[in-house]
């Protein structure tokens, strides 16, 4: 992949989209705590769409509830217009793919056994197929196996078919993540950090790949903390902070928006979320005592770090 | 991954005529190279002599080891071993004609086999000093070869080692002798072979075959225990010496390039064990140890395929028994019918199925711990139901303790599995017949395991084993992949059940324990899959084996067989968990091993049709 | 349906013993998440050290007298097995997939059986063990055996001790921590090896305490029941919720409650008359444990927990 850096906002989406994601009022309670509180997000297709926020904003969860990992505590999710069965398996079927935030890719398997797994979806060969090896058997495996080549091509892993995904350097296994994500053939693809941890060069092919899914037809929903990754990519960006949506809009609203910059910095700012709660424990501390002493800088800044 | 740069500081003058030695280590002991290797021939040739000689004086030691002129039995082990230790050691000197044998490490197999020589003579040594009750039992002839015998190893510690230390690891700066000595059984990898014709190939693969049948002939029909022991010895130096030697990647190359071949020649050569055998004593024992090892193979697609946990194995085995044996005709089965055999088998593997699918569906969801213990209680559970199916503790169907008895010997096609034939001129009883009739069951189940293995349920097995969150994301419903493995599995067993209800013509509870001392059991079969080495073909069929002749061979443990086999259960997770013959997913699976794995060619490692 | 109190006393007794020794598989496992196949030879174990106390007093003794002798010793002995096998088995296994510790302690278990009955005197056989002579006390209509008297003083005052010393004490809240976040804990500077050993010796302790009552309750023990007992022991713990210690005890009651009531029972539901009595009893533990995990997995006290992408 060719690095190129590029100035200037990215095409916007075609006209004529249809809705590929809608959530709606998506709520994600752990016991007591919300990590997720009614957050609405639709991507049409052919977009870029970005989620940002600070860490612990609730951003990877969201993507678990879409997905189907966590079933979310209110609020819905349909894809195409179709509400989403809450087991990943069957969102994946139903044509959303992702890519983990800690990669998750099976180590012990080869590159090309990798992008084959992610074909799981769209091929439908059981246990007595394989047994009885029938021409139709040898024929899907044949494809499955020129599809596969195809996605470690476009995403310039094909020397590597027989390397195991453990022995790839760190670039090349974010690149096969998301070659074993394309392989369900999505309509929607879900990248959590994809730049996490890459230089510059890395980071520029990176969105030049996005680029060129978003080419092949798949709308394309990611998280990321690298703004200049985002800004330069998305068509329009979200920013989560404290489980709920702040704004939403182009990159240069957001980028312009100073909520957006305060909640990044962590300085308190008019509105923002979990005020109310934050104000409760701190009412709480006071009256048991238990609170930091008065006039300490933990007292200014009632919002506390959360990893 | 040989290196070829001379050792910083060697001294060596001779350096034209010995090329392949400058590049190693010292070895374990120091001694000047053209000295340790003259001593290691003249120590072979030596042992060799030695098998000549008596080495008691009285046949009650069994074997009768008193002639002079003509090696028996453990003698005749000393022979091979010092025979080889000879060979390799010519081999890795660059003698014409043998140089084929070493292709890989030339020092490490000479090491190996000498050590297994030592190993059978001084057991021999000590087993005569046991029995007979002294050292004074011993002829010249035994002293010859003790003596002879340590010389060969003396000589071969030391021989240089084939590889250089590495220079980056800071403990081998300065290496003391065991260090030395663990470094000098490792060895290169062997260069890829000269390609050969296409029939020399197939010709390698049957000779192969050939001698592994002789081989295996051989351990089975040992009729002391003392020989068994010193054929493990000198098996086990030999095949590490054969893998270190680089054959063992060789040989497997073949075979990976005609996999079909191969397994129609290990067909072949198995089939070709009743004919080896003059009597129906040692197949019996072989038509046990076959059933033993499909029952694994198929625990082996639960287990080593699918990751899952299974305990209770045996019980499948029981249930496709139990199923056989009530519609076997026999007069104490409560049914009074007579099925055809092939109906028998849908019938036993269909049982087996329906209790797969019943006790997989509500445990297949949760934890995989659940699991183990769910199967082990299932195990226990169909032991006790069917003892106390027996009318007074329970409905009538089992006849309780006593079992189902006097099931009537197969008769398909008119050919009664009961009676002697006589096929190529050779006799063959009852026992070879259903050997030869179990043979094809395990043709079958192999054939079902391999499939299985290289198509996208096999695939999304290893995914859901590697790590299930991901493969759900990938769109695998983990719990579909994982009740087909468990329900074929139970079927698989339940197929062998049914033969083995023949065989044993008698089905009682007690047959199908959790552990006991006869296999099969569920935890010996647990243990031959794992000492073998999950996910592999031959690895079951290999731990099943020993683990069927340790116990029958080595009656006079008795006692503590039990016992050994608990620990060597420890010990194994300890020291080698991937088993005695993984694959090399399994060994990276248990091994971090930090080396980059680059394949070299070959074959690959992707479950693919291609 | 009349001696209904009776068989709800002696289901809630064997309850309190299964419960007693499913403390210990969940103090385990909610630590290192292990299943210790070796826990019941651990209790096994104990009662034959109860055993060999009993021998080693004087002829005569009254059992009242050496009950306490027997009881150190049974602890004992179970402790030093269990930290023993935490030490030589399981340690050196922290880091491996799940399978080669679990399959270390099936071989550890049949180790263990084998060493009783290949090397302790008569064992070959089922060895009597002292019980308490004398008539039963009736309490609410119910007749206790002298010998059950013993576990019903015994299992609530281990209840006791050990909720108290779970939420209490630094160690006992050094366990919980440990159980959530091995690695955080390490960080506060708890020493987890250490930690690990406790759940270890308090899982044995408490199975010693089982032994004895066994032992006094059935008069017999032999190298075998090690194997049963741990099978629905780990039954109970599961019941419960693994890695609850009081779903331990509230599994190991029901579970005692299920296989008494279903014994004495079940032949009077039409069309089951042939499947009451002892011949079935360890078979109602498995079924009632396929029903908790088909309908509530997580166990009676378990609580779901969400896995983290």
């Amino acid at each position: 992949m060719t690095t190129t850096t590029t100035t200037g906002a990215p095409r916007s989406a075609p006209a004529g989209r249809t809705d590929v994601l809608r959530a709606s009022g998506v709520t994600m309670r752990f016991g007591g705590l919300t990590a997720v509180r009614g957050v609405d997000l639709a991507v049409d297709s052919g977009e870029i769409v970005g989620l940002i926020g600070p860490n612990g904003a609730g951003k990877t969860t969201f993507f678990n509830c879409l997905t189907g990992l966590y079933i979310p505590t209110e609020g819905q999710v349909s894809y195409k217009g179709t509400v989403l069965p809450h087991r990943s398996h069957l969102v994946t079927k139903a044509g959303i793919a992702r890519t983990f935030q800690n990669i998750r890719l099976f180590a012990n398997m080869t590159v090309l056994e990798n992008v084959l797994v992610g074909r799981h979806t769209r091929t439908k060969e059981g246990l007595l197929s394989a047994l009885l090896r029938g021409p139709g058997f040898r024929k899907a495996e044949r494809s499955s196996e020129e599809k596969a080549m195809e996605l470690l091509e476009f995403t310039g892993l094909a020397g590597k078919r027989e390397h195991l995904a453990r022995n790839l350097p760190y670039g090349e296994q974010r690149k096969l993540e998301i070659a074993r994500a394309l392989a369900s053939e999505p309509g929607l693809l879900l990248l959590d950090e994809p730049t996490a941890g890459m230089t510059a060069g890395e980071t520029s092919a990176t969105r030049d790949l996005v680029l060129a899914v978003r080419e092949q037809g798949t709308a394309v929903l990611v998280i990321e903390h690298d703004m200049r990754f985002i800004f330069n990519l998305c068509d329009r960006v979200a920013v989560l902070v404290q489980g709920e949506k702040l704004v939403e809009g182009s990159p240069e609203v957001v980028q312009a928006d100073e909520r957006v910059v305060a909640a990044y910095l962590g300085t308190p700012f008019e509105g923002e979320p979990g005020e109310a709660e934050a104000a409760e424990v701190r009412e709480a501390e006071r009256a048991t005592g238990t609170g930091p002493a008065a006039g300490t800088a933990a007292d200014e800044n009632p919002k506390g770090e959360r990893s | 991954m040989a290196t070829t740069n001379p050792e910083a500081g060697t001294t060596t003058a001779a350096a034209p005529a010995e090329p392949l030695d400058v590049t190693g280590a010292p070895g374990t002991l120091r001694l000047p190279p053209k000295a340790a290797r003259l001593l290691t021939a003249a120590g072979a040739v030596g042992t060799f002599a030695s098998t000549m000689l008596a080495w008691t004086w009285t046949a009650e030691f069994p074997g009768d080891l008193t002639y002079y002129g003509s090696p028996v039995d453990l003698q005749t082990l000393t022979l091979v071993g010092s025979l080889l230790t000879l060979a390799v050691l010519l081999a890795g000197n660059g003698v014409r004609g043998l140089r084929w044998l070493t292709p890989g490490g030339k020092t490490a197999p000479v090491v190996l086999l000498a050590l297994g020589t030592l190993g059978v003579v001084w057991f021999t040594a000590g087993a005569i000093a046991v029995v007979l009750g002294g050292i004074v039992n011993f002829e010249p002839g035994m002293w010859v070869a003790v003596l002879t015998s340590l010389a060969t190893v003396v000589g071969a510690l030391g021989l240089r080692a084939d590889l250089p230390f590495d220079p980056a690891d800071p403990a081998l700066r300065d290496p003391g002798a065991w260090q030395r000595f663990r470094h000098s059984l490792k060895s290169a990898t062997p260069a890829p072979a000269r390609e050969l014709p296409g029939w020399a190939e197939l010709l390698t693969i049957a000779v192969m075959f050939g001698i592994g049948l002789f081989v295996f002939t051989y351990g089975i029909d040992t009729p002391y225990g003392e020989l068994f022991i010193g054929f493990l010895i000198l098996v086990s130096f030999g095949a590490t010496a054969l893998a270190r030697a680089g054959l063992s990647q060789r040989l497997s190359k073949l075979t990976g390039k005609h996999r079909n071949v191969t397994f129609t020649a290990a067909f072949v050569a198995a089939a070709c064990f009743p004919f080896t055998q003059s009597s129906d004593q040692y197949t019996s024992v072989a038509a046990n140890i076959l059933i033993f090892a499909t029952v694994a193979l198929g625990l082996n697609v639960v287990v080593g395929l699918a990751g899952l946990l299974d305990l209770g194995y045996v019980a499948f085995l029981g249930v496709g028994a139990y199923a056989a044996a009530l519609v076997s005709g026999s007069d104490t089965s409560v049914l009074g019918v007579e099925f055809p055999f092939w109906a028998a088998v849908l019938t036993g593997a269909g049982a087996s199925l329906v209790f797969g699918v019943v006790i997989g569906a509500p445990t297949l969801r949760l934890h995989g711990d659940y699991l183990a213990i769910v199967t082990l209680g299932f195990g226990e559970i169909f032991r006790i139901g069917m003892e106390n199916l027996d009318g007074s503790s329970g409905p009538s169907v089992t006849n309780g303790a006593n079992g189902i008895a006097n099931i009537p010997d197969l008769v398909i096609l008119g050919f009664n599995f009961g009676e002697d034939h006589t096929i190529f001129g050779v006799d063959i009883g009852p026992f070879a017949n259903y050997y030869l009739l179990m043979l094809v069951f395990t043709l079958i189940i192999v054939t079902i395991f391999r499939r299985a293995d290289r198509s996208r349920i096999g695939r999304a097995w290893v995914a859901v084993r590697e790590d299930e969150t991901a493969a759900r994301a990938m769109g695998i419903n983990g719990f579909r992949v994982k009740l087909i493995a468990f329900a074929l599995g139970a079927t698989l067993a339940g197929m062998a059940g049914t033969v083995q209800a023949h065989v044993t013509s008698s089905v009682t509870p007690e047959q199908y324990q959790f552990v006991e001392v006869v296999p099969p059991n569920s935890a010996f079969l647990l243990a031959a899959v794992i000492l073998g080495g999950m996910g592999t073909v031959s690895g079951p069929l290999v731990g099943a084996s020993l683990l069927y002749l340790i116990p029958a061979k080595l009656q006079f443990i008795g006692d503590y067989q039990l016992l050994l086999f608990g620990l060597a259960l420890v010990l194994l997770m300890r020291y080698r968990p991937e088993g005695l013959l993984a694959d090399r997913r399994k060994k990276l699976e248990f091994h971090d091993t930090g080396q980059l794995d680059v394949p070299t060619g070959g074959p690959g490692l992707s479950k693919t049709e291609a | 349906m009349n001696d209904l109190p009776q068989q709800l006393a002696s289901g809630l007794i064997l309850g309190a013993m299964y419960g007693l020794i499913a403390i210990g598989y969940t103090m385990v496992y909610g630590i290192v998440q292990l299943i210790n196949f070796a826990h019941g030879e651990i209790v096994m174990f104990g009662a034959f050290g109860g055993l060999t106390a009993w021998l080693l007093l004087p002829q005569g003794t009254a059992l009242a007298l050496a009950l306490p002798v027997m009881l150190v010793m049974a602890v004992g002995v179970s402790v030093l097995v269990g930290i023993g096998a935490e030490r030589f088995a399981y340690r050196p296994l922290r880091g491996a997939p799940r399978l080669a510790p679990l399959i270390t302690a099936i071989g550890l278990s049949i180790m263990l059986q084998q060493l009783i009955w290949g090397f302790y005197p008569d064992a070959k056989k089922a060895r009597t063990f002292p019980q308490f002579s004398g008539s039963s006390v009736e309490i609410l209509g119910a007749n206790i055996q002298r010998g059950e008297l013993f576990l019903l003083i015994a299992a609530p005052v281990c209840m006791i001790a050990l909720g108290f010393f779970v939420a209490k004490t630094r160690t006992g809240r050094a366990m919980q921590a440990t159980s959530q976040d091995p690695d955080t804990a390490k960080l506060m500077g708890i020493n987890t090896d250490r930690i690990i050993v406790t759940a270890f010796a308090i899982g044995a302790a408490f199975g010693g305490v089982a032994a004895i009552a066994y032992g006094l309750k059935y008069g017999q023990i032999d190298f075998k029941i090690g194997f049963i007992l741990g099978l629905k022991a780990f039954t109970a713990a599961v019941l419960g919720g693994i890695g609850n210690i009081y779903g331990a005890m509230v599994g190991g009651l029901v579970l005692g409650l299920a296989e008494s009531l279903a014994t004495a029972y079940i032949e009077h539901i039409p069309g089951m008359e042939l499947f009451g009595g002892g011949a079935w009893k360890n078979v109602w533990a498995f079924v009632l444990l396929i029903l908790v995990l088909l309908v509530r997995p997580q166990g009676l006290l378990g609580e779901r927990v969400a896995d983290r992408a």
